[in-house]
């Protein structure tokens, strides 16, 4: 019985909260199979369903959407670039302080989490300046850069707790079958590391995939833009096509869905049981 | 196969030293088991012979070679630990030829080496499963699989029994010691169990506080121990203990302890008058008749294991053990008298715990 009642409480702030998650994810749905004079119908349902709107997209049939597989690309391949930069950063830093015991470790640590206190929006500003110092304006170097730097102190936070949590005895028995450093890293650490370096990848990966203010400050040329700096040019207009808006936007959101629903079984810990005794 | 040898080796913790000057060596081929209480640095000591600890000073040597400053993989040593730290990502086969892959052996040497160390602990039908997948015994026996196909000059061996229960931990016991006298690879074992010590052990090496108390046979620790510490640690149940001191009435020498209780202690010279502690063990004291060096007590506990009965008996203020043969009709609370077997009793230095003479 008093199971039955805390299942009903559990349903009684899960079932409005499910509704508030996928409104407006329906609602982008919804414009996004619905002609332009369906989308303001206000209707649960249309009632010519149409799949027009894709059509226009992927042709690039409008003049919002003239470059939008080449934006499409730059939002990848940066976002790529920053998972993997991020990573490499992250790992190495994480093995550093967590099992060589570098000497500053706890300092770069606290630098890591310092930086948190500042909001990214802050950073605008001076980060387009500095960008600007090194001619980088305008390349996707400049986003790819300035992504990975607001996500590696998050990222070296998590994988050094991560690391930290891998026996210590694995590292002294490495070392004594002879391994340096950096075979311990590669043949030890990263494959057992593997399932936080996936959150963490991932992690990195859709901040700068789902990253507008720095791609809007740092990138202007339309061939150049990322996907979502488009999706905000198409406000200028007066007369805004709001369902390729939509559809763009749904389409856009479906990489982050995937990846996420490809990783998830990575993202649950569990490789280094029976390594030793729990 | 080789020698180890240390010498006056210290160890400091920031400011506190755990390891108070200690010189021994280890000849080729022998058996040498470091046991202690918890906290005694037996571990600390292997770990710096590992190379896993900095020596603050001294010198730790193999085979002649002082090895302070050669890194661990350049000692050639192979180590087995407690919690057996195989890796998880890896099945049996590269567990244990994970070291000759970092030596960039010929792959079909490492199988060869991997099968015949897999044949020598039974491992074969389980090369190609995980850790995860095996028995604590089973992983056990893996991080020795890992130590000997390398075949190093030593093997280290820290606690490696004592996450396993007590049926396998005695299986384990004489698989290490018979792979021990098949391999005749200079071995190192930390233990805190003073029967492991005892039953696998060429020498032991009996520390406390960060100093060697003794170093021994098995059997001469316990026949002969040099003081109160190792007395009390060596054997199972420990030493019966009685302070007091020695008088000498009719031609014997008595220890008075408290609770006007007379202990027979034997042939020492020079100690009457002198505190001392009477130590003698278990198995060393007999129920028997009355008698004029018989002590009397009164039993308390009767704890019968089959084939030895152990009694707990109210002797003056002390409370002794004594074990038995055989299932004696006594009863708790029943008086009877002791008798110490001739030739077995210790005495001690009250101040010192140092053993004396005789």
């Amino acid at each position: 019985m008093k199971k039955a009642l805390d299942e009903a409480k559990l349903l009684l702030i899960g079932i409005p909260v499910a509704i508030w998650t996928l409104l407006p994810i329906y609602h982008l749905f919804l414009f996004s199979i619905s002609s332009k004079d369906e989308a303001f119908a206000g209707k649960a349902w249309p009632d010519h369903p149409t799949l027009r709107n894709f059509g226009i997209v992927f042709r690039e049939q409008h003049y919002f959407l003239n470059h939008f597989w080449r934006q499409f690309a730059n939002s990848l391949l940066i976002a790529v670039a920053v998972g993997v930069i991020t990573l490499a950063i992250a790992a190495s830093a994480a093995f550093a302080i967590s099992r060589l015991r570098a000497r500053g470790g706890r300092a770069v640590l606290n630098c890591a989490l310092f930086t948190y206190f500042i909001p990214a929006a802050f950073l605008a500003v001076p980060m387009y300046k500095t960008m600007g110092g090194y001619g980088l304006l305008n390349s996707p170097w400049s986003l790819v850069l300035a992504m990975v730097t607001i996500a590696s102190p998050y990222a070296i936070w998590v994988l050094k707790q991560a690391a930290d949590r891998l026996p210590f005895e694995l590292d002294e028995a490495a070392r004594i079958d002879g391994a340096s450093p950096l075979q311990l890293f590669c043949l030890v650490y990263l494959p057992l590391m593997a399932p936080s370096l996936v959150a963490v990848g991932t992690y990195a990966l859709l901040l700068a995939w789902n990253e507008y203010l720095y791609a809007f400050l740092l990138l202007s040329r339309d061939q150049d833009i990322t996907l979502p700096v488009a999706l905000g040019h198409f406000l200028s207009a007066d007369d805004s096509p709001w369902e390729l808006l939509m559809t763009t936007g749904l389409i856009y959101a479906l990489p982050p869905a995937a990846i996420y629903y490809a990783f998830k079984r990575y993202m649950v810990a569990g490789l280094t049981a029976g390594a030793v005794k729990a | 196969m080789s020698s180890v040898s240390f010498h006056d080796v210290e160890k400091t913790f920031g400011s506190t030293k755990v390891i108070h000057g200690i010189s021994f060596d280890i000849s080729d081929g022998e058996f040498m088991v470091l046991v202690g209480p918890s906290g005694c640095g037996k571990s600390t000591l292997l770990r710096m012979l590992a190379g896993l600890e900095e020596i603050t000073s001294g010198t730790i040597a193999i085979d002649g070679r002082v090895v302070n400053h050669v890194d661990s993989k350049d000692r050639d040593v192979a180590m087995v630990f407690q919690s057996y730290a195989l890796y998880p990502h890896m099945n049996v086969r590269d567990n244990m030829g994970f070291s000759l892959r970092l030596r960039r052996a010929d792959r079909r040497e490492i199988d060869a080496r991997v099968a015949r160390a897999a044949k020598i602990l039974n491992l074969e039908p389980y090369l190609d499963r995980h850790p995860r997948e095996l028995s604590g015994g089973q992983r056990q026996r893996v991080a020795m699989g890992r130590a000997i196909v390398r075949d190093p000059k030593v093997f280290l061996f820290d606690e490696p029994l004592s996450n396993l229960d007590a049926k396998l931990r005695v299986q384990m016991r004489s698989e290490i010691k018979a792979l021990h006298q098949r391999l005749k690879t200079t071995t190192v074992y930390v233990t805190h169990d003073q029967i492991e010590a005892m039953t696998m052990a060429d020498r032991i090496v009996v520390m406390h506080d960060g100093k060697v108390e003794q170093i021994g046979r098995p059997l001469d620790l316990y026949d002969r121990p040099d003081n109160l510490f190792v007395a009390q640690f060596i054997g199972s149940p420990a030493m019966n203990v009685v302070s007091g001191t020695v008088r000498r009435e009719d031609g014997i020498a008595w220890l008075e302890a408290d609770g006007d209780a007379r202990w027979p202690v034997g042939a020492v010279p020079g100690i009457d008058g002198r505190p001392v502690v009477f130590g003698v063990r278990p198995e060393h004291l007999q129920i028997a008749l009355a008698g004029r060096e018989s002590v009397p007590g009164e039993v308390i506990v009767v704890e019968p294991t089959g084939a030895e009965t152990e009694l707990l008996v109210q002797v003056g203020a002390a409370q002794v053990t004594l074990v038995t043969a055989g299932r004696p009709n006594v009863r708790p609370g029943e008086r009877i008298a002791l008798a110490v077997e001739p030739g077995m009793g210790h005495v001690f230095d009250q101040a010192s715990g140092r053993r004396l003479a005789a």
